[in-house]
């Protein structure tokens, strides 16, 4: 199949609703959400933690959680195999090949991403903000709440690039999930599966799928940035 | 020293009764040290503003009593209850307000502003209405209750965060430099904001540098100069020669 005839099979499979292409974008943005709600539940409350409050290496977590961001996927995909196979720690649990093993995977990578975004957010915050909410009143959680919420845009910027991290990884979702058909094929194992077997439509599909993604996340970043812009 | 008596702080003696008193406010870095105040007393009523040249260390004394600085080893009586003031005890949150020199308004219209240390203090949603209709009275600013802070100028911020202030009803209100960088118009209009303060009978801690607000009736004159806090001008002379009294 030369590439135009691969393109227009592309563009056949996505408008005709292929059942198969559709469930592996189901997947994979099932897979990316949990994955990062896993994430961004603890890496909020702790790039908080960091960014108000002085200890000593405060320094150097911040710089482990910066460098984390370049932490190569396969090494994740790794490291939890090894926990989770049989013979591992968490081999009990039989997560390895499955959806739930995929979201551990997703929320390891997601994590620092939405740690030190969120930490850059927080670090660039008017110090007054949170000592507002404390002299007014507030309990510390509640200066929590207050300060999360007036950085909402910058902390949903950090949600959104780690989406887009979590999205296009290829390295751990195949390691830990195995790209079973229907149950952890996603969009990038798919298309490394396809492009090995010579059928570049289906591929092409879901690289079409993921380009959209890519765009309408860097949208949503671009228009998050624009609304928390600088005040006038 | 010009301007009447200077008294040393500690041998004052209070016209007021004392509702707050801090034993062992100090402040150091190293070997240096900014201030060693063994003990400060603010009465009940008292309007109190607290003069030192820049770099005093005025402002990290009132963030102290603010509870947005350490205050390691110093203690607080209020109302005969004594405590330490670090960590900073939750009853002071709710007794002590503080507004600081540039001060920060929430993303929020003016009026969900003057509203959050309401809530905050779990005061019924009519309440609080009821309260912030009060303080947008109080600083006269009914006119812009729904605008967003960035549209605000720097003489509406800062009587905004007086209304805040106000609108708690706080025990003790602490203001840093009300009129800095403020002039004509706006000036005035904090500066009666103050003085209506200070005539209501509210006690607070004032650093100022202005001449009109250090000039108001009744302002009792702080300095903290070479690390010490000293009472000043003739609220010194008087208590020179009065009795003891009202001591926590």
């Amino acid at each position: 199949m030369d590439i135009s005839s691969a393109i227009a099979e592309a563009f056949r499979l996505l408008l005709a609703g292929d059942a198969d292409l559709w469930l592996i974008v189901w997947v994979s943005l099932k897979v990316g959400v949990l994955g990062l709600l896993l994430a961004t539940l603890p890496a909020v409350p702790l790039a908080y933690l960091i960014a108000t409050h002085d200890f000593p290496g405060r320094r150097v977590v911040v710089v482990i959680a910066q460098a984390f961001l370049s932490f190569p996927t396969v090494l994740v995909g790794l490291i939890l195999y090894l926990l989770l196979s049989r013979q591992g720690p968490l081999g009990p649990l039989g997560l390895l090949f499955t959806q739930g093993g995929m979201i551990l995977g997703q929320a390891a990578i997601g994590f620092p991403v939405v740690l030190a975004f969120s930490l850059a957010a927080l670090q660039a915050a008017d110090v007054r903000l949170r000592e507002t909410a404390l002299v007014l009143g507030a309990s510390r959680l509640g200066a929590m709440w207050t300060v999360l919420r007036e950085l909402r845009f910058g902390l949903f910027a950090a949600v959104v690039a780690g989406f887009g991290r979590v999205i296009a990884e290829v390295g751990s979702a195949l390691m830990i999930g195995g790209n079973i058909e229907g149950t952890t094929r996603t969009i990038t194992t798919a298309i490394a599966l396809e492009t090995s077997k010579g059928e570049f439509a289906q591929g092409i599909a879901l690289g079409i799928v993921l380009v959209a993604l890519a765009l309408i996340i860097n949208v949503l970043l671009a228009w998050l940035q624009g609304a928390g812009g600088f005040r006038r | 020293m010009s301007g009447g008596t200077q008294q040393s702080f500690s041998s004052l003696v209070h016209l007021h009764a004392v509702m707050l008193a801090v034993h062992g406010l100090r402040k150091s870095f190293g070997e240096r040290v900014l201030f060693d105040v063994p003990e400060l007393h603010i009465g009940r009523g008292q309007a109190v503003v607290l003069t030192g040249v820049n770099g005093a260390g005025k402002s990290t004394l009132m963030r102290m009593l603010a509870g947005l600085e350490p205050a390691l080893g110093a203690q607080v009586t209020l109302d005969g209850a004594a405590m330490p003031l670090t960590p900073y005890p939750a009853a002071l949150r709710t007794r002590i307000a503080y507004v600081h020199q540039h001060p920060y308004l929430f993303r929020t219209s003016v009026r969900a502003n003057i509203a959050y240390g309401l809530k905050a203090a779990g005061m019924q949603a009519h309440d609080v209405a009821a309260r912030v209709d009060a303080a947008l009275a109080w600083a006269g600013i009914e006119g812009i209750c729904e605008t967003p802070p960035h549209r605000l100028s720097g003489g509406e911020i800062q009587r905004v965060a007086l209304a805040r202030a106000w609108a708690l009803d706080p025990d003790l209100l602490l203001l840093d430099e009300p009129t800095s960088n403020l002039d004509g118009a706006a000036r005035e209009q904090v500066i009666a904001l103050v003085g209506d303060l200070v005539a209501k009978g509210k006690s607070l801690l004032m650093i100022c540098h202005d001449r009109d607000l250090i000039a108001l009736p009744g302002i009792t004159r702080w300095k903290l100069s070479e690390g010490r806090l000293t009472v000043r001008g003739p609220q010194a002379k008087a208590a020179a020669g009065a009795e003891p009294a009202g001591r926590a």
